[in-house]
């Protein structure tokens, strides 16, 4: 009986400690959420949409920033997606096994977790130093970096999930393997493919790193891909840092719009997931 | 390694004592091996598929018969590593032959699998994808083809009402009516059919059963399936496959009640396999 009662005693006191940990964690969350509302709430307001970088102390807003950062983001979608795709289902559909299937997968895997400054570095080298100047370009591009292996990876495993019997009913009619692709397998893992590109979106939009050193920020008015670009990232790193009080303030309502923009993707990807099933 | 003596097989004479007239043989294969990798999966093959009749391949998992049927659209074409050797004469042209394209073969010789495969769309564009390969219509045509095959497929009543809705929302055995009706609406010759009803219900299957009956005054089929019962009801003939090698080939009233072979004999009585 003895042993009885302290098997229930260990049972007791390893789910204690596993709760107080999860409860850490959740608490740790909810004080980052929490300060994120307590201070960007009252930050928010017309002004922050509907006026540029101004000085400390003339009532400036965000919204050079919050259109330069669609812009940049737009654009790597335009150039990330289509890219990541194709190579998702080259990996899927012909790279299963073979030497070159895994050489991909495996640069796409280190890409996947290399660290974005490291990407901001390579689009300075290659993008900003040789044609003399930062540019939204340079930055669309960094984050079209950042964008291409969460896609691949992800349309890769949504399409492996897609049984076999499908594709070979598909070929059994008689249909040649650019049709099969794209009328079968894509549109029966739609919903996966389309949850990848939220994510890598939301992960996109977060990045500071990247940008510093390609789109470098903008403190006017300015749509031109050709020139440094404003982001929301990059103007919450000079605000957070400032010693003016409406600036850091402004940077609390960036960080907001940036979470809440966030957490909606993701809450839509998961919504559209489980739709499609 | 034994292979089947090729002399014991004589087709045309059982054909004749099954169904009367007699059938031209739509598919002749002539020596087929067939690999996977280094596993010789089917050996010296050789067997006549007769037109506008049903012919079963019956035998023990592993015996070969879906790599048969396999072989007959090329579906093993699509992976690296199967090959085959040997001649399949459909029509008189070389099924095996790199100058046919395979998606011209599928065409004429359709396939419907063991689980239910319907893609994830309506149940009108099910068929229509199939179509749209091979054929312009428009859409009144296309109607009229959709409509063809679905009544072909004993199927017509039950989805008339909801072409445009998903076909994943079909019981299973709708759903491989619908399957087979897919592969009818593309006109094909021969239809090929791996286990079609050993996903399926009691009641669904005798609705396929019936089906195969019914189908075999337009199409040749061939269906592989592990229910003897099955075999017996729907074929006029059947041939028992055993690793890798065709044992014997009869009419079906012959095989299952007088086998010449005595591996047929034990198998159709359950002491192996």
């Amino acid at each position: 009986m003895a042993s009885l009662a302290r098997r229930r005693a260990t049972d007791y006191t390893v789910k204690a400690i596993s709760v107080g940990f999860a409860a850490l964690s959740l608490v740790l969350l909810a004080w980052i959420l929490w300060t994120l509302v307590a201070r960007g709430l009252p930050a928010l307001g017309p002004h922050v949409f509907t006026k540029i970088t101004a000085p400390p102390g003339a009532g400036g807003g965000l919204l050079n920033a919050i259109v330069g950062s669609l812009i940049q983001i737009g654009v790597a979608l335009i150039i990330g997606t289509p890219i990541g795709l194709m190579c998702g289902t080259f990996l899927a559909e012909n790279g299963r096994g073979t030497q070159v299937g895994n050489a991909v997968r495996f640069v796409n895997d280190v890409l996947l977790s290399a660290p974005s400054i490291l990407i901001g570095l390579f689009v300075y080298q290659i993008l900003v130093v040789p044609f003399g100047g930062f540019s939204g370009w340079a930055g669309a591009i960094a984050l079209a970096i950042i964008i291409i292996p969460v896609v691949v990876r992800t349309t890769e495993d949504m399409l492996n999930l897609v049984p076999i019997g499908l594709r070979e009913a598909a070929f059994a009619l008689g249909a040649p393997q650019w049709k099969v692709v794209t009328f079968i397998t894509w549109r029966a893992g739609r919903a996966g493919i389309v949850t990848g590109i939220l994510l890598a979106i939301a992960r996109a939009a977060g990045e500071t790193a990247p940008l510093l050193f390609t789109s470098l920020g903008n403190n006017g008015w300015s749509l031109s891909l050709d020139a440094p670009m404003a982001s929301l990232p990059i103007a919450i790193y000079q605000y957070a840092a400032s010693p003016f009080e409406d600036w850091v303030a402004l940077a609390w309502a960036g960080a907001l719009i940036i979470t809440v923009g966030v957490l909606t993707l993701n809450i839509l990807s998961r919504l559209v997931l489980a739709k499609m099933k | 390694m034994n292979f089947a003596p090729e002399t014991s097989i004589d087709i045309a004479s059982a054909v004749n004592r099954a169904t009367a007239p007699s059938a031209e043989a739509k598919l002749k294969v002539e020596k087929l091996n067939f690999f996977y990798g280094d596993n010789h999966a089917l050996k010296n093959i050789n067997f006549e598929i007769p037109e506008k009749r049903v012919t079963a391949m019956i035998g023990p998992s592993g015996c070969g018969k879906s790599t048969l049927l396999r072989i007959f659209n090329r579906m093993y074409q699509l992976y690296p590593g199967q090959r085959a050797e040997g001649k399949i004469l459909f029509d008189g042209a070389d099924l095996l032959s790199k100058d046919l394209d395979s998606t011209v073969v599928r065409s004429r010789i359709g396939m419907v699998f063991q689980k239910p495969t319907p893609f994830p769309m309506s149940i009108y564009d099910n068929i229509a994808f199939g179509v749209r390969l091979h054929e312009r219509l428009s859409k009144a045509q296309m109607d009229e083809r959709v409509e063809w095959c679905l009544r072909k497929a004993a199927i017509w009543e039950e989805t008339k009402d909801r072409l445009h809705t998903s076909a994943l929302g079909m019981s299973g055995g709708q759903q491989q009516r619908l399957c087979i009706a897919r592969t009818i609406a593309v006109r094909p010759e021969v239809i090929l059919l791996d286990e079609p009803t050993s996903a399926l219900d009691p009641i669904s299957t005798s609705k396929i059963e019936d089906l195969i009956d019914e189908l075999k005054q337009e199409f040749t089929i061939v269906i592989v399936t592990h229910n003897m019962q099955q075999a017996a009801r729907c074929a006029d003939i059947t041939s028992f496959f055993y690793l890798g090698e065709l044992i014997e080939v009869a009419a079906s009233n012959e095989i299952f009640t007088n086998p010449r072979e005595a591996r047929t004999r034990d198998y159709i009585t359950g002491r192996f396999g």
